[in-house]
C-alpha cells in the first residue's frame, strides 16, 4: 500500500496548510472511512457524526502525518478506530439505535418474502459481528469491504501479515460459534452434531 | 479414525468458505448522503471552524471546563464572602 506520487504531493501540500489538497483527499476516503465507520456503529446518524470528526482530527493532526510512515489510509482508519471505541465507550449512557436504521439493500428479483428473510438474516449477522471484540470487527471489515491483504491490514492494524492470518481465522471460527449458538447456523450446527456422535 | 478427523477437517473448511461467501454479501459498500458528503466538504473549507467543531464535539472537554469555571466562581464567592465578614468584625471590634 505505497502511496501514490500525487497523494504524497497531496499530502506534502494538505500538511502545510493548502485546504484544497486536503479536501481532494477527503473526497478519496470519504466513502471508505463513512463504511467502516458505519459497520462498526450499525447507525448511519453516528456514523456520519464520527466520519466527520474522523476528517476534522485529521485535518488538525495532517502535520503528524508524515512523521508516522504508515500510509495515509492506515492514518485515517487509525482515528476512525479511535474515535468509535471512545463511541462505544460512552455508549453505555445512550439508547441503542437497532439496524432498522440501516439503508436497505435491495435483492433484486427475488419475491418479497424472501428478501424479508434475507434482510433479517443480514440483520442477524451483522449484529453478532458488532458483537465481536472491536478488533475483530476492524480486521473483517478491512478484509470484505475493503478487500485489503493480510499484509495492508497489518499496516493499518500495526500487527504483521501472520498475525493478521491467524487473527482471522479465530474471527472466522468465533463467529461461526456465535452463528451455530444464535440458531444462525442451525443446519450447520446439526450437521456437525450428527458428526460428533 | 484420520478419516473421520479428515471429514470432519474438510467440512470445516467448506464451513468457512461458506462463512466467507456470506459475510462478503453482507459487508456491502453504502454510499454516504450527497448531503454529509458536500457539507463536510463546505466545512472543512472553512479550516479553523472544523477544528473548533471537532473540539466542541468533544463533550467531555466542555463539561470539565463549565465545571472548572462554574466551581471558580463558587470558590471566589466564598473568599469574598468570608473576607467581606472578617473586615466588619474587625471594623465592629
Amino acid at each position: 500500500m505505497v502511496p501514490e506520487p500525487e497523494e504524497l504531493e497531496l499530502l506534502l501540500r494538505a500538511s502545510q496548510g493548502d485546504l484544497d489538497a486536503f479536501g481532494v483527499l477527503y473526497e478519496k476516503y470519504v466513502e471508505r472511512i463513512f463504511n467502516y465507520v458505519y459497520y462498526r456503529t450499525g447507525n448511519v446518524h453516528d456514523a456520519e457524526d464520527l466520519s466527520a470528526r474522523v476528517f476534522y482530527r485529521a485535518l488538525h493532526h495532517i502535520h503528524t502525518y508524515t512523521d508516522r510512515g504508515v500510509p495515509f489510509s492506515a492514518w485515517l482508519y487509525r482515528i476512525a478506530h479511535n474515535l468509535v471505541a471512545n463511541w462505544h465507550r460512552d455508549r453505555s449512557r445512550h439508547q441503542e439505535i437497532p439496524l432498522s436504521d440501516a439503508p436497505t439493500i435491495h435483492y433484486k428479483g427475488e419475491p418479497p418474502e424472501v428478501a424479508v428473510m434475507q434482510t433479517q438474516e443480514r440483520d442477524a449477522l451483522l449484529r453478532l459481528i458488532r458483537q465481536l471484540p472491536s478488533e475483530r470487527q476492524h480486521l473483517l471489515i478491512l478484509k470484505f469491504l475493503e478487500h485489503m491483504s493480510n499484509a495492508e491490514i497489518g499496516e493499518t492494524m500495526g500487527r504483521s501479515e501472520g498475525a493478521v492470518k491467524s487473527l482471522y481465522h479465530r474471527t472466522l471460527l468465533a463467529l461461526r460459534i456465535e452463528m451455530m449458538e444464535s440458531d444462525l447456523d442451525n443446519a450447520s450446527l446439526q450437521s456437525q452434531i450428527g458428526q460428533v456422535d | 479414525m484420520n478419516s473421520k478427523i479428515k471429514q470432519i477437517a474438510d467440512s470445516s473448511l467448506d464451513k468457512i468458505a461458506s462463512l466467507e461467501k456470506r459475510l462478503s454479501g453482507v459487508l456491502k459498500p453504502i454510499k454516504p448522503r450527497k448531503e454529509f458528503v458536500h457539507g463536510v466538504a463546505h466545512r472543512i473549507q472553512t479550516g479553523p471552524q472544523a477544528a473548533f467543531v471537532d473540539w466542541i464535539a468533544n463533550w467531555h472537554l466542555v463539561a470539565i471546563l463549565i465545571a472548572g469555571i462554574f466551581s471558580l466562581i463558587v470558590f471566589l464567592a466564598v473568599v469574598g464572602r468570608v473576607l467581606q465578614s472578617l473586615t466588619r468584625k474587625r471594623r465592629i471590634a
